[in-house]
């Protein structure tokens, strides 16, 4: 119903309703991550993948088996063991295929699944009504603006703590949120970007 | 082995226990959502329409308000809202719905014409999924307040009844503001609410001349 | 094996001691969301307190039956459902503010804080301190959210609970309405906190 073509929407997705910035969700893993580039990363990266992937498969799970049985009350729970299953696969896949990524990512490939912007993600698809095309749009672009608010965040951040002599009881998370706080603000700016006919 | 077993059963009979009390939480609260959404829907017709009920006021207050001061008919597979006078006999407007695909997901509205279906009476959004402080703005007030009165008429080709303008002075008699910052959702309600009214014109309305 | 902690201290730990958002910065995702608005915090702390509680609580009478290898998997179940159950509950009793909360009260289930809770204390605890320590954990975090909120919404809207707290001729701050303004008014809060009240070793060495 929602006439938005997938790609204004996976820029959308990224710039101006960018699900960490505008949305709040993911900020668990962000606040203790964000302190190196190269792990941010790979997570990223990660999260874009599992994040594409989850919503096409909820999408599916929610319109061809639990809407179609009346059970679209169980949603919270299917989604959620959709995700876990994924992420264990994925995790299963790194382990084997691609050690040095796993070795980097340690504890946080399971950590995914808990990450609300995953869960999320397939919520909002839900509410907003999005067809398939949409829904892996929207999760693309979700992923890959979370991933470049917590790699930007982090940057700054790396950065002010290696300069800067902070004032008492700034350091850590009291600074990660406040630069959260600019760079969303610094994303509102978008807004006026796009234009649909 | 045993153990295996075990978890197995232990997860098959931990699953089939909580599904059963959440379902039965559904089943039990079910009829009462159904109400709230009816009631909803009642509370945003009545306000288009003018018939005041307190934003406060119980669910059954509403219904009878609704029961006695509105009439639902079906017009060309289509429902159309008959609002009528305090004795019941005289009518005091037609409301519809208006809807359609938003900025972020789909955007739900009621509209209401006068009995003439010269002018609008009133518009209200009970449903979207808009940005906060942006496209959600069309809810306030002041939005909705500027199409009370305008006039609508039947358009050909690509005109359009009425036009969402960037805010400021100098606008002609059917340009209202546009919602700062929020294009995408502006340009999106003035489309669907224009192809809305149209349709009403050109299908509903004189069907309902007829009698 | 070390002393269980009494009542009265499993509930100052988690209130102050170990405040979820403030020592731990958990869990902080599915309700800033809605604090720009006192009521919809008010209720979504409600459902996050009624969640902790009873997974916990429940969670904990189980633990000598659940297998250790699929604990997780028995944990996210019973979270899950008694969210789902909160949800309902909002939906049938409280519609508009249903509306309003929209997905984030599904995402207490990924809320660190219930997991949390479940897998470092209900597992290793009996029910009664359980179901305390997850009550103690949430009340915690819901002071915290309640005071942002006290903060955003008469800022952001110029009311409190829907009444006019803020003089006539007050503009509102927008951007309190939106995200930024709750990151700021957070971020300011631990600030403050961690300069006033430097509790672990990390930090006094952090206050320079």
């Amino acid at each position: 119903m929602v006439q938005v073509d997938a790609g204004t929407l996976l820029f959308a997705a990224i710039f101006t309703n960018n699900i960490l910035l505008t949305n709040f969700l993911g900020l668990c893993p962000f606040l203790a991550i964000s302190r190196e580039i190269r792990s941010a990363l790979g997570l990223g990266a990660a999260v874009v993948f599992v994040m594409t992937c989850t919503a096409v498969l909820n999408y599916l799970a929610y319109y061809y088996v639990l809407l179609p049985l009346n059970l679209d009350h169980f949603r919270y729970i299917v989604f959620i063991i959709i995700i876990a299953a994924f992420v264990q696969l994925v995790e299963m896949t790194v382990e084997r295929f691609f050690p040095a990524l796993y070795y980097i990512l340690g504890i946080f490939l399971p950590l995914i699944t808990v990450n609300c912007a995953i869960l999320g993600a397939s919520l909002f698809l839900i509410i907003r009504e999005y067809t398939l095309v949409q829904s892996m749009a929207y999760g693309a672009g979700s992923g890959a603006g979370w991933m470049i608010a917590i790699v930007a965040v982090g940057a700054i951040r790396e950065k002010v703590q290696k300069s800067a002599k902070l004032p008492k009881g700034l350091e850590g998370p009291a600074l990660t949120l406040i630069i959260t706080g600019i760079m969303a603000l610094a994303f509102t700016a978008f807004s006026g970007m796009i234009q649909i006919q | 082995m045993k153990k295996r077993l075990y978890s197995i059963v232990f997860m098959f009979v931990l699953t089939f226990v909580f599904a059963a009390v959440v379902s039965a939480v559904k089943v039990h609260n079910e009829e009462r959502i159904q109400i709230n959404q009816q009631v909803k829907l009642q509370r945003v017709i009545l306000k288009v329409l003018g018939v005041p009920v307190d934003e406060k006021a119980p669910n059954r207050v509403v219904i009878q308000a609704f029961e006695r001061r509105v009439k639902a008919i079906e017009v060309k597979q289509q429902t159309l809202y008959v609002g009528y006078g305090e004795g019941g006999k005289q009518i005091t407007g037609y409301a519809f719905p208006v809807g359609g695909a938003g900025f972020w997901g789909p955007v739900y509205g009621m509209v209401s014409v006068d009995p003439e279906a010269s002018r609008i009476m009133g518009i209200a959004f009970y449903r979207h999924s808009e940005t906060p402080g942006l496209g959600a703005r069309i809810t306030e007030t002041w939005f909705t307040q500027q199409f009370a009165g305008l006039p609508i008429f039947p358009v050909e080709g690509d005109k359009k009844i009425f036009f969402l303008k960037p805010a400021g002075p100098g606008k002609g008699p059917n340009e209202l503001d546009a919602i700062t910052g929020a294009t995408g959702t502006s340009r999106a309600v003035e489309a669907f609410v224009n192809r809305d009214l149209d349709r009403f014109l050109r299908e509903m309305w004189k069907q309902v001349k007829k009698g | 094996m070390p002393k269980p902690l009494s009542s009265s201290q499993i509930f100052l730990q988690g209130l102050w001691n170990d405040n979820p958002v403030l020592r731990q910065i958990l869990g902080i995702c599915s309700t800033l969301a809605v604090t720009n608005l006192l009521v919809n915090t008010l209720v979504m702390n409600a459902g996050l307190i009624f969640t902790v509680g009873m997974s916990s609580l429940t969670v904990s009478i189980l633990r000598n039956y659940t297998p250790m290898k699929i604990r997780m998997m028995a944990q996210t179940l019973i979270i899950a459902s008694y969210v789902i159950i909160v949800d309902i509950a909002i939906a049938a009793y409280l519609p508009d503010i249903s509306e309003a909360l929209g997905p984030y009260v599904g995402l207490i289930i990924t809320n660190c804080i219930v997991m949390g809770r479940c897998e470092a204390f209900a597992m290793k605890n009996r029910p009664w301190a359980s179901f305390l320590d997850g009550l103690a954990m949430s009340l915690g975090y819901g002071a915290v959210l309640l005071i942002i909120a006290v903060i955003r919404e008469p800022l952001g809207f110029g009311t409190l609970l829907g009444y006019r707290v803020m003089p006539e001729g007050f503009t509102p701050w927008t951007i309190m309405i939106m995200a930024p303004g709750a990151f700021f008014t957070l971020g300011l809060f631990v600030w403050f906190l961690r300069a006033k009240f430097p509790q672990t070793a990390e930090e006094k060495k952090q206050g320079h």
